[in-house]
């Protein structure tokens, strides 16, 4: 039997017999890394930019063979924030390592917009990766699974520094790379500090890998990151074993960090003089070139040469960079969101087919597979996705796995954060690809995801538009069911409070139908909340064209009217058209709105009912204070105020829980009796 | 026995210091002190007989002088030679790699075709993990100041017996 991690190195790389040439090579990368490394604090100091530099000295073995072994064509590369030899021996520029450190309108990595020292090139799958520091090992794990799927060559490489490794999300990632047996190599760049947090703080491994020897299909290489040799073997290793195995490895580097971690840290505060003084005497760069001179593999008249070379190349870089633009204000607005699908075959989303009526779980399932049906390039997953005849918490998605098989259709883990990153990440692998996930059993149990959410949100911004994950998100929404405090949460009054993802919540089967076509035919990411319990209710069944489309920002009048406009969503748009029917016999003329699309708002609608109207009660199941409803009161108070001619009232649940015990639930969340007193009130104001 | 060459970094304190100790346990044996920082691989061949001073650095790795060096002597046959080494480490706050230098320099000298003399008893030392161990002894003498520093002298004496007996 073989112990994985105990599996040799091959020692492909040494100072005796290494190419000439390629020693040279690394070693002027080395150069230019290390000269901008030292260089970029002056920036702040004279107040140019770079106000977020991470020093890297001291992992210079590591990052050198990380971006050696990348091939642009096949692997995807995810370095983090300290990464800037990696980049720059993965092949960017000493210009282009400034432009992103100052912040330039032509940063390769996001035109300026995200901090700097977080370098990438999305062209060449160097992924420009978020602050929250170690999250991109699930987008590392997601893009691997789309490398297996399609047959492709290449590796997933993430790279972090050891003290992230205690985030719950990398774990999640490793688990899900060892379970699903992906080629992803995970670098943990084990310098012994998060800023000043001593790895001792962390995990009682003082060698974080080792705390994963217990997963299956998992190698761990420990590799010395000061060195360059080791670190080359060890990333050659991990790579080819990797490749070969299709199976997952990390590559623990010990590294060391000669300066603080940051231009705001001051290691001098929590590093002792004998500290200091010992990793500046295993300062990687020095070594090499000491390792060059012992065994007469370059002269002192050729490194004097390279590294002369190598600070022409800066100074040029530094006066090509200063003199290029900054980003344009007016650009602030640019790639927020993706250009949706069309969806111009029912250009205001709405009908005449008058076919058999469909209930609102029939109509999701019955677009999820002619969705699947038409795009090969579609995929789904979440929590009880499919076992055998159950498909889906409620059966939602059932039959799709018989129908498209396990590789398209399939379980996650109980883990919302991984089945949310890794659709971010396998979405990056190309731009046909259509992911569904079911973000949680129930939307409450969303909320351990909610930090991989906000990255999709920010990827098409952040990007500067060249990436953007083409994922809906379905959540199982809303109370009613008796559900207690997490079967219950209405969810999009946090939720909606984040630019750059679209929300839809229907509330009828033909819009869940037309809104999800939309939403899986779109570029960039969209949040399909489903009022769980309109499932199977009858009066959410409608008749639904096969090739119904709903656009996104269309809200839909589901009873028109001239005293009263009843501003809704989701399950409360029953309710509401329940209390129009009963305040039209006593003689008023209610007109009820599903706004259906709550980003993009069809705001233009909302105020022409009321222009109609000249009274509005907003009405929504979550809870008044701080609800979305707080939106629409605003909107329509600042840009209808002269039409109105009452108060604009909102009424939703209370601010509080939602109680288990049904009396609970009826009193706490909003019912018909609630909104009929509100607008007779305001019908009578 | 004879002349011994005791190599390790004259820069180094804790292990210059052992070194010291050790120098003195082989009294009446001509002993001589060899400086890993200046070393040329011609003066391994004058030894028969060598005692070499590595220190753990870092997690588990070889200090610098020696790292730097090996590659050095990958092309040097040392198969009529007799190789002891010591080795100082940190059992407590480095227990996954306790004294892995021992491990890394024996391995080495060994595939060179040294003889490794001075395996020492694991009695006494609490560690999680060491490449210093194989077939359950330590292959040369590793030394905790950090722990257990007023072991170290008795330690040595033990060692240094051994050592003399495979060196004759």
């Amino acid at each position: 039997m073989k112990v994985l991690h105990d599996m040799p190195v091959e020692k492909i790389f040494t100072i005796k017999n290494t190419d000439k040439e390629l020693l040279k090579k690394w070693l002027y990368l080395m150069t230019v890394g290390r000269i901008i490394d030292e260089k970029a604090p002056n920036y702040l100091k004279q107040a140019i930019g770079w106000s977020y530099h991470a020093p890297y000295a001291g992992h210079d073995g590591i990052q050198l063979a990380i971006g050696q072994v990348f091939n642009r064509e096949e692997d995807h590369l995810f370095p983090y924030y300290r990464d800037m030899l990696t980049n720059i021996s993965a092949g960017l520029t000493a210009e282009e390592i400034i432009l992103n450190g100052i912040s330039k309108a032509a940063d390769v990595t996001s035109g300026g917009r995200h901090m700097s020292n977080h370098i990438g090139k999305p062209e060449w799958n160097i992924h420009n990766v978020s602050s929250a520091t170690g999250n991109h090992t699930l987008h590392a794990v997601g893009v691997a699974r789309a490398i297996k799927y399609y047959k492709g060559k290449g590796v997933a490489i993430s790279s972090q520094g050891e003290s992230s490794v205690s985030e719950g999300y990398v774990y999640e990632a490793i688990n899900g790379a060892s379970t699903e047996e992906l080629p992803v190599i995970f670098v943990f760049q084990d310098n012994g500090y998060g800023i000043s947090v001593p790895k001792k703080d962390q995990t009682a491994n003082r060698k974080v890998a080792n705390n994963f020897t217990g997963f299956k299909n998992l190698r761990i290489i420990h590799c010395n990151g000061k060195d360059v040799f080791d670190s080359i073997n060890a990333m050659t290793e991990a790579k080819k074993w990797s490749l070969e195995n299709q199976h997952p490895c990390i590559v623990q580097a010990n590294c060391i960090r000669i300066h603080s971690h940051s231009n705001s840290d001051r290691h001098d505060l929590y590093r002792n003089e004998a500290e200091l003084g010992y990793v500046l005497e295993s300062d990687p760069l020095l070594k090499f070139k000491r390792m060059l001179l012992r065994y007469e593999r370059l002269t002192k008249e050729e490194i004097h040469e390279i590294v002369e070379k190598a600070k022409e190349e800066v100074k040029l870089a530094h006066r090509s960079a200063m003199a290029s633009p900054d980003p344009d204000p007016a650009s602030i607005y640019d790639f927020i969101i993706p250009e949706p699908y069309p969806a111009s075959k029912y250009p205001e989303g709405i009908h005449n087919f008058a076919g058999e009526k469909k209930k609102l779980i029939e109509g999701i399932n019955e677009t999820l597979k002619a969705e699947f049906r038409l795009n090969p390039d579609t995929f789904i997953w979440g929590q009880d996705m499919a076992n055998k005849e159950k498909g889906g918490i409620f059966n939602v998605s059932k039959g799709l796995q018989q129908e498209f098989g396990p590789a398209r259709v399939f379980n996650g883990p109980i883990a919302e954060d991984f089945i949310t990153g890794t659709a971010n990440g396998m979405s990056r692998y190309n731009k046909k690809i259509r992911i569904v996930v079911e973000g949680a059993e129930f939307a409450d149990y969303f909320w351990p995801a909610m930090e991989q959410y906000v990255e999709m949100t920010h990827e098409y911004w952040r990007t500067n538009g060249k990436f953007s994950p083409n994922v809906t998100i379905r959540l199982a929404s809303g109370g009613y069911i008796g559900g207690g405090l997490y079967h219950s949460q209405t969810t999009e009054g946090t939720l909606s409070t984040f630019p750059g993802i679209r929300i839809v919540y229907p509330s009828f089967a033909d819009d869940a139908a037309g809104l999800l076509r939309t939403s899986i035919r779109s570029m960039g990411p969209t949040l399909f909340l489903e009022p769980k319990a309109l499932y199977n209710s009858p009066t959410a069944a409608t008749p639904i064209p096969d090739d119904f489309e709903v656009p996104f920002g269309k809200a839909r009048i589901r009873r028109s009217g001239t005293d009263l406009s009843l501003i809704t969503y989701g399950n409360t748009t029953h309710l509401s058209l329940k209390v129009a029917e009963r305040l039209s016999r006593e003689g008023f003329n209610i007109e009820v709105m599903d706004i259906r699309s709550l980003i993009p708002l069809d705001k233009e609608a909302i105020l022409n009912s009321v222009k109609k109207t000249g009274r509005v009660l907003v009405v929504h199941e979550d809870k008044v204070f701080g609800g979305f409803g707080g939106e629409l009161a605003g909107i329509i108070g600042e840009e209808a105020f002269e039409f109105l001619d009452a108060p604009v009232r909102r009424v939703g649940s209370a601010f509080t829980p939602v109680g288990f015990n049904r009396i609970l639930e009826a009193a706490i969340l909003i019912n018909e009796e609630k909104i009929y007193i509100a607008a007779l009130d305001l019908l009578k104001y | 026995m004879g002349k011994i060459g005791l190599f390790y970094s004259f820069k180094s304190k804790k292990t210059a210091k052992i070194a010291g100790i050790i120098h003195n346990a082989f009294s009446g044996v001509e002993v001589q002190l060899v400086n890993v920082d200046e070393v040329h691989k011609e003066q391994f061949l004058e030894f028969n007989q060598m005692i070499f001073g590595v220190p753990t650095w870092f997690d588990g790795e070889l200090p610098n002088y020696w790292d730097e060096l090996l590659p050095a002597l990958e092309d040097v046959d040392f198969s009529d030679k007799k190789i002891a080494v010591f080795g100082l480490g940190d059992q407590k706050g480095y227990a996954e790699n306790f004294c892995d230098a021992i491990g890394i320099m024996t391995t080495f000298f060994e595939e060179k075709g040294a003889l490794i003399v001075g395996n020492f008893p694991l009695e006494g030392y609490t560690f999680e993990r060491s490449k210093a161990v194989k077939d359950g002894q330590f292959r040369g003498l590793p030394l905790d100041q950090e722990n257990q520093a007023r072991l170290t002298h008795k330690r040595i004496e033990n060692w240094v017996e051994i050592v003399k007996k495979e060196f004759n």
